[in-house]
């Protein structure tokens, strides 16, 4: 009865961690890195800050299993009772809470470079003070709508330029939203009445997609946050273009309004001065 | 075996109290305020829900076994996701932890029975109202907003039909029966101790009980406030968290949060109370880190609680909070790990009988240490805004309650079977039980870390296929089929050994606390004497002294004067 469940335990670990081996290596992008794609200084020190994590908790986890499997060995024999007296306990706490605080410094310095604002390196048309792009993204039911400096929006898809600090601004329309491309920014909630803050960097061009990661309703999983990086001349022509297709439009509504407001106005005394035969 | 008498002398008729025998079984069951028919209640109940959970677990891993599935639409797989929350959090966990307190506490204290009764007895119908009312919202609709529905989507605009309606009187009624039970609780714990049982010599259980009870009592009015806003908000146009014009979204997250995080954290303390006790009677000696491990319950239930914003890493919140909710959590390795080491040490350096409490135990260290481990990595700043809200912080916030309440839960109630039932529990059973649900639970949960770190967001009732995430999917369901499997063979076990287990002495496992030296089941006052208590072991004082006695009076084994 003992022996059986000793030989249950490794063959069930056994099958877990084959399988999560399987599928980790099956995927074209091993699962043990976080983000294989990073495109921004900050996502590449949160990979190798993740990696470093990652060893830590297996080490953990593996000592601390490897403890509770031999201490739960089937065994048939008198112990003497050890002295585990204050002291060796104190000696345990120390222990553990230096590693704690070595854990502590360790994320502290990782966790604040990674959020680190780069310095911009562009002088495109819409950077402030600071050298920052700064967008408005504002989330609803179920897609994101971009507002880039000086009038130009965009939806779906948000173009920005590379090599260029660019600070997100995230509010909501409607409901919460969760903002989230893991190789440029990771996530962000857009609360209404509050504004969320994201600032990244890309290093190079691509377009970098994300699912939505807060429960928004019933159109919750097509919502994608999507990001194309392209070159600052791309950009400024995007930027161009939207300007003026929107100009465009302003344009041929003032136009068409006018001409309705017009047509109005030649109809109404036409109608009213009828000559009288 | 010394020589402790196998069956308990009939108890002396001037103290005993209850009802008149001639009334319907339940009846009695339905109007008892004996502290023990209303645990043994909640206890069922909870097992009862985690059958339910584990069902609607398995439904939404099924719509989730293969890329765009159409076996659920979006909003079935929403609702039995809010339904499967609500579930396992407010009628499986909670019940259980408390229904344990409620029940073990009272006899380790040596007391005939609660401060409070009608307190606990109306709270018990309280949860049971809520419990039912969660589940007849499926006669119309249920909650569809979510595991913890966030305003403004659970605002009446946004989810205009009943489910959340539903949802906030369900977990409002449980919240409030549990506040009830609990603050009885404490008012035994403080008033009732027998005497010589000064707080020195309180064992772990208790302590424990007060600490969770304290905890419960601040965490569960903040939550009952936030409810009631919601249910202003929704039904007479309140306002509170109403984004932009004077209403705060983000104001629920706080206010959730602190109830969400405070309960993980009472679960924990919970069953890592019951595992010292059930370790400290395995191994038969007193735990060499008790007061280590009664502090560390202590401070895992202040420090946890205020870390409530490790939840909120992508939440507008400023940086600093976010920083100071990973200092927290990062520094809760110290008394997890104080707790861990004495219970491994006092395990390994002992002569034990691997028993079906003593193995559920270890599963629970076991499987929390991995939960715990990738729970702390996640409160750091940098990885929080990567992982949050997805497979991964899933798997490990699953791990860990999965760990400590389910496995933890099912090492208590065996440990704690022969006192409540009067049988034991059937060992052969509870070991296959045991192996399926560690292995279902690796199987299930394991691969989730690698879908979370891949991207794959929770909440969501599909993904693609070109989220490399496939693989993990398949595995994890097969997984959760065997988990539920397991679970069936462990609850099963409960309800056979019930009518079929061999019957139990009152001491079977030789316990050091008083809760031994009553009868099992107990009679309704508990204890025909109240014992005197003189050392952190009073059971074990008890038999010693009946040894003593016995050889001063070489009298025939069978023949012992009443106890104490």
């Amino acid at each position: 009865m003992l022996s059986r469940s000793g030989k249950i335990l490794p063959l069930a670990l056994t099958i877990a961690s084959a399988a999560t081996a399987m599928a980790a290596f099956a995927s074209p992008a091993s699962a043990f890195s976080l983000n294989p794609d990073a495109a921004s200084p900050g996502i590449e020190k949160i990979n190798t800050f993740h990696w470093i994590i990652f060893v830590v908790t297996v080490i953990a986890i593996v000592i601390v299993n490897l403890a509770i499997l031999r201490a739960a060995k089937p065994r048939h024999r008198h112990v003497q009772s050890e002295s585990t007296g204050g002291g060796r306990q104190m000696r345990v706490g120390f222990g553990l809470g230096v590693v704690a605080l070595a854990l502590f410094v360790t994320a502290t310095v990782f966790s604040s470079q990674a959020r680190e604002v780069p310095v911009g390196s562009s002088e495109v048309a819409g950077l402030n003070a600071d050298d920052q792009l700064e967008i408005r993204v504002t989330g609803q039911q179920w897609l994101w709508r971009y507002d880039y400096p000086n009038t130009a929006f965009s939806y779906h898809r948000l173009v920005v330029p590379v090599d260029t600090t660019v600070a997100l601004n995230l509010v909501s329309a409607d409901v919460i939203h969760g903002w989230n491309v893991p190789a440029l920014t990771g996530k962000a909630q857009a609360v209404p009445g509050k504004t969320n803050s994201l600032y990244f960097r890309a290093d190079r061009e691509g377009v970098f997609t994300g699912q939505a990661s807060v429960l928004s309703g019933q159109g919750y999983d097509t919502m994608q946050s999507e990001v194309a990086v392209v070159s600052l001349a791309k950009y400024e022509a995007f930027v161009q273009r939207l300007r003026a297709a929107i100009q465009e439009a302003q344009d041929s509504v003032v136009a068409t309004q006018q001409k309705e407001l017009r047509e109005a106005a030649e109809e109404t005394p036409t109608g009213e001065v009828e000559p009288q035969p | 075996m010394s020589s402790f008498p196998t069956v308990m002398p009939p108890t002396r008729p001037e103290v005993t109290t209850g009802d008149s025998p001639d009334r319907p079984g339940w009846a009695r069951l339905a109007t008892s305020p004996d502290h023990k028919v209303i645990s043994l209640i909640l206890i069922s109940a909870a097992f009862g829900s985690v059958f339910l959970a584990a069902l609607e677990l398995l439904l939404v891993r099924l719509q989730l076994v293969v890329p765009e599935n159409v076996f659920l639409s979006a909003v079935t797989f929403d609702r039995l996701l809010s339904v499967y929350g609500a579930t396992a959090i407010f009628l499986f966990i909670l019940p259980l932890c408390i229904g344990l307190l409620y029940y073990v506490t009272p006899l380790q204290i040596g007391s005939r029975g609660t401060a409070l009764p009608r307190l606990g007895q109306t709270g018990l119908w309280l949860f049971i109202l809520g419990g039912f009312l969660l589940y007849a919202s499926f006669l119309f609709t249920p909650p569809e907003a979510g595991i913890n529905p966030l305003p403004p989507l659970s605002q009446h605009i946004f989810t205009p039909n009943n489910g959340v309606d539903v949802w906030i009187a369900s977990t409002s009624l449980v919240t409030l029966g549990i506040l009830l039970l609990v603050i009885d609780l404490l008012v035994t714990v403080r008033n009732m101790r027998a005497p010589g049982m000064a707080w020195r010599r309180a064992p772990i259980f208790v302590w424990t009980a007060t600490i969770v009870c304290w905890q419960i009592v601040i965490i569960a009015p903040i939550f009952l406030a936030a409810l009631t806003m919601l249910m202003v908000d929704r039904q007479l146009d309140g306002g509170f968290f109403t984004g932009g014009v004077g209403g705060a979204p983000l104001l629920w997250q706080h206010l959730s949060y602190i109830f969400f995080t405070g309960a993980y954290m009472a679960v924990a303390v919970t069953m890592l109370g019951a595992i010292s006790e059930i370790v400290q009677t395995f191994t038969r000696r007193q735990l060499p880190g008790r007061r280590a491990i009664i502090g560390s319950l202590a401070a895992i239930a202040l420090i946890g609680t205020l870390a409530w914003t490790q939840n909120m890493m992508t939440a507008p919140i400023p940086g600093g909070v976010k920083y100071y909710a990973m200092l927290l959590s990062i520094s809760l390795i110290v008394p997890f790990g104080l707790i861990f080491y004495n219970l491994i040490s006092a395990v390994a350096s002992s002569d034990f009988h691997m028993r079906a409490p003593l193995r559920f135990a270890m599963g629970a260290l076991s499987l929390g240490s991995v939960g715990l481990a990738a729970e702390v990595s996640q409160s750091t700043v940098a990885l929080g805004s990567q992982l949050q809200q997805t497979y991964d912080a899933w798997a490990a916030t699953h791990f860990a309650l999965i760990g400590f309440g389910l496995f933890g839960g099912f090492a208590a109630v065996s440990y704690w079977y022969p006192k409540m039932t009067g049988r034991m529990l059937d060992e052969d059973r509870a070991r296959i039980s045991f192996w399926v649900m560690f292995a279902g639970t690796l199987i299930a949960l394991v691969p989730l870390f690698g879908a979370g770190v891949e991207g794959q967001v929770t909440d969501s009732f599909r993904f693609f296929a070109d989220e490399n995430v496939s693989l993990f999917n398949l595995i994890a369901t097969f997984g959760t089929l065997i988990l539920f499997v397991g679970i069936v063979l462990a609850v099963g076990n409960l309800v056979r050994s019930h009518s079929e287990g061999a019957t139990s002495t009152p001491d079977p496992w030789r316990g050091s606390s008083l809760e031994w030296l009553a009868l099992s089941p107990p009679e309704p006052h508990n204890f025909d004497v109240l014992p005197d208590v003189r050392s952190v072991q009073p059971m074990q004082d008890i038999r010693e002294s009946l040894v003593r006695r016995e050889a001063e009076q070489e009298a025939p084994a069978g023949e012992h004067q009443p106890v104490a």
